[in-house]
């Protein structure tokens, strides 16, 4: 109360021209200040979602945007549709391998970077490499490392004796599915383990020092100690990683376009093929919604869990 | 007493043992994580200095160099595509959407780390959320808004559209940097009677340059790499940007150019990897929202 009381009596001595007097009121000069990124958002984000939201029950296409009111005509087709259901159940695969194997492969990375080593900078930024170049570039050069003639990845494993003769990586129904797992796990782990660096780093020692002088085993110390510790970083890491994994269409459209037979689509690229190929706005935007109240529910679970002290 | 020693003896030696496995295994562990994360670069590296009859001869180890390396393929990228337009869209359009950014973040970042208004708190988690809403959750209504804007197949479509994830991400990321510069400078500024926004300008801002060239390099690199709304709403080759450009006009038919796509996808990465291995503690500060201090 005082505070406020100090700063209207503040403001009153302020000078400047009528603009400065004007926005001298800490609540207009805030509101002033804000809206264009508000207004912003609203025309560019809120505001196309409202249309995908009105897509998801009209008849629109490309070359008829003026639509009709169908009802629940393209959520009945979408269930329909076996291409549709194969894909969401592959962006469930997709999705929880993939970032299953980041959370495991992350906590062993993270635990590497965090020992002391000559040449440990060098280390970080060659671990780092996959999660700075763009995604797009990342998935075209494993495409071409994958390529049915020329792949050297085959030629190593023939060569190494493992195999007799390579899969057709990305042609084949397994093969594709891992593919694209693989390179999204290639792509996030570095996010993830420098993430799990950094929250770990931040865990006082003592209390580690404490808990080992208890008799707590390894595992104990990280489950019970550590994870607790680090929960709120986890977490919104965690959330990043799942919208963004599951939304993802770049890896599979760019390196399978949902081959072999349409094995491999996930929801997001099913979506682009029938929403901007096709030109079926209403069919796709009742794709890429469809998922939305999941990823909804789950960040607020999330978020919730992060509480007020992460985000002050 | 000899006992004793010996005993020691035998612990120590069992001890280094056990310290000499240790360290063996963590570098090759290390090892496999570093070839993982860097053979694809290897890779591109290779394809990009390897003479056509050495890159598609299969009895060649394809790992090393057979022939000798040459600029051949990087030639093809400069001469025979639409690689130096596409370099310049990418300048063109990420300006603009560096421009469009700032602009609008400075202000609204300043109030949100800086001010207590009713509905501060919501609107600053409100705008962080927004970086959350994918691309491809939007590319359709927004694919409609473009045409409305009569900026089909333009480049420009993309510099109105890439503010929607570059705005959430660097006013949070500027809201740290503002957090940062004490409050008692500005009170007492304000106390010789300088206005809310003479402070803004005359005090905080010239302290925070660093932090705004920060999201001025955020911005672009978060523009020059993005996929899905280039590909959405950009089809003509000469409007695309570096990366739609590189992935899509050097496949033509079934025939991929992969010596000069791969010479394409490393010169995109090789700025883009520079400045993400520097600011990386940054960018991730941005996407985490500050959870990490």
């Amino acid at each position: 109360m005082a505070e406020v009381a100090r700063t209207r009596s503040v403001g009153f001595r302020a000078t400047g021209g009528w603009i400065g007097h004007f926005l001298d009121s800490e609540k207009v000069f805030g509101y002033v200040l804000v809206a264009p990124a508000v207004a912003y958002i609203v025309l560019l984000v809120g505001y196309p979602f409202a249309i995908a939201l009105w897509f998801t029950v009209s008849n629109a296409t490309v070359a008829h945007p003026i639509a009709n009111f169908t009802g629940l005509t393209n959520l009945v087709a979408v269930l329909d549709d076996g291409i549709f259901r194969r894909a969401l159940i592959n962006t469930f695969i997709f999705t929880l391998t993939s970032q299953a194997l980041q959370m495991v492969l992350g906590t062993i990375l993270a635990f590497l970077l965090l020992r002391k080593f000559r040449g440990r900078r060098i280390a970080r930024a060659l671990i780092m490499i996959p999660f700075t170049i763009p995604i797009a570039i990342g998935a075209m050069a494993w495409t071409w490392m994958l390529n049915p003639t020329y792949s050297v990845i085959n030629w190593v494993l023939v060569h190494a004796g493992l195999l007799t003769q390579g899969p057709n990586w990305l042609g084949e129904e397994y093969p594709a599915m891992f593919s694209i797992i693989l390179v999204n796990v290639w792509r996030n782990l570095p996010f993830t383990a420098i993430v799990l660096t950094a929250g770990i780093s931040a865990v006082p020692q003592e209390i580690i020092e404490a808990a080992s002088l208890d008799g707590a085993s390894w595992l104990v110390r990280w489950r019970k100690v550590m994870v607790p510790i680090i929960a709120p970083i986890l977490y919104i890491a965690l959330l990043f990683s799942l919208v963004f994994t599951f939304t993802d269409m770049t890896v599979v459209w760019l390196m399978t376009r949902g081959n072999p037979v349409d094995a491999t689509h996930v929801i997001a690229s099913y979506a682009f093929q029938t929403g901007v190929v096709a030109g079926s706005l209403g069919r796709g935007a009742t794709m890429s919604l469809f998922l939305f109240p999941v990823m909804l529910v789950g960040a607020i679970v999330i978020l919730r869990n992060l509480k007020a002290r992460t985000l002050d | 007493m000899a006992v004793l020693t010996q005993a020691r003896v035998q612990h120590s030696t069992a001890f280094r043992l056990r310290k000499l496995r240790g360290q063996v295994l963590f570098w090759f562990v290390l090892s496999l994580f570093i070839i993982f994360a860097c053979f694809p670069v290897y890779w591109m590296f290779l394809t990009t200095f390897k003479q056509v009859n050495d890159l598609y001869n299969l009895q060649n180890n394809p790992l090393l160099f057979q022939l000798a390396p040459t600029l051949d393929q990087v030639q093809y990228l400069f001469e025979r595509t639409n690689f130096s337009t596409w370099v310049l869209n990418t300048g063109e359009v990420g300006l603009a959407v560096v421009v469009i950014t700032v602009v609008i973040c400075v202000p609204a970042a300043y109030v949100l780390a800086r001010s207590q208004f009713p509905g501060s708190g919501s609107l600053g988690m409100g705008i962080f959320l927004t970086y959350l809403v994918p691309p491809t959750l939007l590319f359709l209504p927004l694919s409609q808004l473009v045409v409305g804007f009569g900026l089909v197949n333009d480049k420009w479509s993309l510099a109105l559209v890439y503010p929607t994830f570059t705005i959430p991400f660097c006013t949070w990321l500027l809201m740290g940097f503002f957090k940062n510069v004490p409050r008692e400078i500005t009170e007492a500024a304000r106390v010789d009677g300088c206005s809310r926004l003479g402070a803004m300008f005359r005090i905080v801002l010239p302290l925070s340059v660093p932090g705004i060239l920060t999201i001025c390099i955020f911005a672009f690199t978060l523009a020059m790499q993005e996929y899905v709304y280039a590909l959405t709403f950009v089809s003509s080759s000469d409007q695309k940007m570096i990366t739609l450009g590189v992935v899509t006009d050097l496949i033509r038919g079934d025939v991929f150019f992969w010596g000069s796509l791969m010479a394409g996808a490393l010169i995109v990465s090789i700025p883009v990897a520079i400045v993400y291995n520097l600011f990386m503690d940054t960018f991730v500060r941005g996407i985490t929202g500050g959870a990490l201090k």
